[in-house]
């Protein structure tokens, strides 16, 4: 071929000198054409693909665990299910045989989706809306860009993501515990026992009603309260997340009529409860803010660094209602920390002031980590994400699942109203203001520092779920203490903003496992 | 958003020559007070005008006489003038590219060169590459380019195009933006650096003792990207620039020269509207000696 081309071009261009190539340049070359056929087109981020866990137990006595909202799952009735020997339902059963013939490939797409956890799948939508959604108005650090009004979000802030996670896993756990308690009730045989082969492992329970359908309805109508611009998009999937339970040969319709049913019942209680939790107005339109940092009892006020200077997040969002006593979460409420006159304090700032300035990649990586900032899924739904990966493993079925997340997630949301409650009442300076040599590895959240929110929500978190997969305890309590210590790393926090916030989310914590002792599950 | 590795734009359309080799230190500097998100010009005055500096050590080689080595290793400093962004600097991506001369065809005193090189760059230490002021991306490239030589009598005029496959860097925390196309958001950590196409031409004038040129240089991604945006990571931008500049090259002794530069940038995409400056030291066979 060479041999070839050099003929050729020695005849035709007789005084043009041509290189001898040597066999061993053609590997350059063909190289450099390898590299052009690869050049395709790739995704920015890889997505993972998730195997199915098949759940570890039924929980036959799911229906008696203690529901969050609802005061009983008597509150809810489900009618009784025509016998699987009517017309009507043998009618559905050979429907859905029929339609099992006939599946496309995009509704096995939808059944193998789906079929990861109802529940899981569900958290996992609501983290990407929070991280849409959870974007602070005005002027951007991370681009320097005022945001535009129609994707700016009065709301957003940490306590908007923690409460969006609570209602969303209270109002599955209600639904799925109400779906339980009849599925046991009426005991409508399952379809694998009526000789149905479905697509997908089905947890061996009663099928009527449908706990996806119920866990579709429940998280769809939640959401759809809480994100209403995208009601269209969520009705779309709960939709297809009911349908798919057909496709899979896991329901008929009738299940899933009544697990809609049942679940729409459970939301309204739940979007009830959201409409009176004191969550609206925390933005603090009337700026009471300003009345409260010239009360503060410390010796220095909180600044704004931002440039320019903005409301600090969500003043009011100490107030939101919580989901576990009350009295018993600000009993303890730390007292002011050392004034920044006193030596304790000037110690406390000459660590964060030598850790930022010889940070290592190290504490760089764990800053970043547990950064979480805006549109992301926050910090509590960086915990939720740790969560899916032991819910996983465990092999929890939808109603333990969700029942984990619902701990979690109010432990959560408990835990980050108290730290707000506590920042917004002494307005303690953060060390770059103070010190403003003190550069951080994250963009300075726009509050007051203490006590710190990664400390008391992560502590709160990790002694929720270690006693949920206590084989995982100590891995979890490391996470927690790392979660806070990042903010001292990170050269945002002081140590007494962590030291006192662990102490707070401890006690929340301890909250959430007494409850979680008490509510019927073993 | 950091700057661009610091071995781009070094390859010439001058070959060496076989066991001919040379070693230059230059030193840069590079500013900006603007730059773009997506396409729209910022300011930010969290961030104030940000500084990059950079001591590139830039050996080449020839290992024979149609085929040349070049290496590069740069040390980088970057700091913001205001704001809480912390200083960076750190030893950058390490290059190594083979450039072969595939064809070499002579019509009287002119001369036309065809060119094949293929690079290869790695970062040579963990380095943050995920805020607004880093020294790099992180990524390992593959960097594959042809390049069409002429000269006649002293002028010279080089164009290049090229294609710098970007891998996959490691974020330090979970990807956890919102992404309508994605289906399974347990992604990890991992995401993808769009790959770029480039375009440099080069023209200008060159004796025994003395090399002047001026360049234009422009990237354009290859892969669609993000742009810069709250909670977006840095390295998956989609970055592109129209860069134009000056080189200029000066032998004083046998072995021995000074080499200076300008570059300025028109137009960009998720990155600086920089200006930059160079000057160095070569020992050896630069661009002049041929």
């Amino acid at each position: 071929m060479q041999n070839h081309l050099r003929r050729v071009l020695t005849r035709c261009y007789p005084n043009m000198i041509i290189n001898y190539m040597k066999t061993f340049y053609s590997t350059i070359i063909l190289a450099a054409l390898c590299l052009w056929l690869s050049a395709c087109k790739e995704p920015n981020i890889d997505e993972g693909i998730l195997p199915f866990a098949v759940p570890t137990t039924v929980d036959a006595d799911g229906g008696n665990w203690r529901t969050v909202v609802l005061k009983s799952t008597a509150d809810i009735t489900v009618p009784q299910p025509a016998a699987t020997t009517s017309d009507t339902y043998q009618k559905e059963l050979s429907d859905l045989k029929n339609g099992l013939l006939a599946t496309t490939p995009e509704q096995n797409t939808a059944v193998n989706y789906w079929a990861v956890g109802g529940v899981l799948r569900w958290n996992q939508i609501a983290r990407q809306l929070v991280a849409k959604y959870n974007n602070l108005p005005g002027y951007d650090p991370a681009t320097g860009q005022v945001i535009s009004a129609d994707i700016a979000n009065p709301n957003a802030g940490a306590p908007y993501a923690a409460r969006i996670y609570a209602l969303l896993s209270v109002a599955q756990y209600d639904a799925l515990v109400v779906a339980w308690r009849a599925k046991y009730q009426y005991n409508r045989s399952s379809l694998e026992g009526q000789g149905v082969l479905s697509r997908v492992p089905v947890l061996n329970v009663p099928s009527y009603p449908s706990e996806d359908a119920a866990i579709a309805e429940a998280s769809c109508q939640v959401l759809a309260f809480l994100f209403p611009n995208e009601t269209a998009w969520l009705k779309a999937k709960a939709a297809e997340h009911k349908q798919s339970r057909i496709w899979a040969g896991a329901n008929v319709n009738s299940d899933l009529k009544a697990g809609e049913d049942l679940a729409a019942g459970v939301a309204a209680k739940v979007i009830d409860r959201a409409k009176t939790d004191k969550f609206n107005g925390t933005n603090d339109p009337a700026n009471v803010w300003t009345g409260l940092l010239a009360n503060a009892r410390y010796d220095q006020k909180w600044q704004s660094l931002g440039i320019p200077a903005r409301s600090p997040v969500l003043p009011l969002a100490g107030l939101v209602k919580t989901w576990f006593d009350s009295t018993a979460i600000f009993r303890s409420s730390p007292a002011a920390p050392p004034a920044t006159t006193s030596s304790e304090f000037q110690k406390a700032l000459s660590e964060v002031r030598d850790i930022a300035s010889a940070r290592t990649r190290d504490q760089w990586r764990i800053a970043n980590y547990w950064d979480n900032g805006a549109n992301t899924y926050s910090l509590s739904g960086q915990w939720n994400f740790l969560a899916e990966d032991l819910i996983r493993q465990a092999g929890q079925n939808e109603l333990r699942t969700a029942r984990s997340y619902a701990l979690l997630n109010r432990a959560m949301q408990d835990a980050t109203t108290a730290s707000w409650r506590i920042m917004y009442t002494y307005f303690v300076p953060r060390p770059s203001q103070i010190d403003p040599a003190i550069k951080t590895a994250v963009t300075i959240p726009n509050m007051p520092g203490y006590v710190s929110p990664h400390a008391t929500v992560s502590t709160a978190a990790g002694a929720a779920l270690a006693y949920l997969f206590p084989a995982n305890a100590n891995t979890l309590n490391a996470q927690a203490a790392e979660s806070g210590l990042s903010g001292l790393y990170g050269g945002t926090h002081y140590r007494f903003d962590i030291d006192e916030g662990a102490k707070m989310g401890n006690l929340i914590g301890q909250l959430a496992v007494t409850e979680a002792k008490a509510d019927g599950a073993k | 958003m950091g700057v661009e590795t610091h071995a781009q734009g070094h390859l010439d359309g001058f070959m060496r020559g076989q066991r001919k080799g040379s070693l230059a230190i230059i030193g840069s500097q590079e500013t900006y007070d603007t730059y773009y998100v997506n396409r729209t010009e910022t300011q930010n005055p969290n961030i104030g005008t940000v500084t990059t500096q950079a001591l590139t050590l830039v050996g080449t080689y020839g290992l024979g006489y149609d085929l040349d080595l070049i290496l590069s290793a740069p040390y980088i400093r970057t700091e913001a003038s205001a704001g809480y962004s912390p200083k960076q600097e750190s030893l950058q991506d390490a290059s190594a590219t083979l450039r072969w001369e595939a064809f070499d065809y002579k019509f009287g005193t002119s001369r036309l060169s065809w060119q094949f090189a293929v690079g290869y760059s790695v970062p040579m230490q963990n380095y943050v590459n995920d805020a607004l002021v880093v020294i790099g991306r992180g990524s390992k490239n593959l960097d594959g380019r042809t390049l069409l030589h002429f000269k006649s009598r002293s002028f010279f005029l080089t164009g290049q195009y090229g294609y710098i496959r970007r891998g996959q860097v490691s974020l330090d925390h979970i990807v956890n933006t919102y992404d309508p196309g994605q289906l399974n958001p347990n992604s990890g950590s991992k995401v993808n650096v769009p790959d770029v196409t480039e375009l440099i031409i080069r023209g200008g004038y060159v004796n025994k003792w003395l090399n002047i040129d001026v360049w234009g240089q422009r990237q354009s991604p290859h892969s669609t990207g993000t742009n810069i945006g709250p909670g977006i990571p840095f390295p998956t931008n989609a970055v592109g620039f129209t860069r134009v500049g000056a080189t200029a090259y000066i032998r004083l002794l046998k072995q021995f020269g000074l080499t200076a530069g300008y570059g300025t940038t028109l137009d960009g995409r998720n990155t600086g509207k920089s200006t930059q400056i160079n000057g160095g030291l070569v020992i050896g066979h630069w661009t002049a000696n041929n």
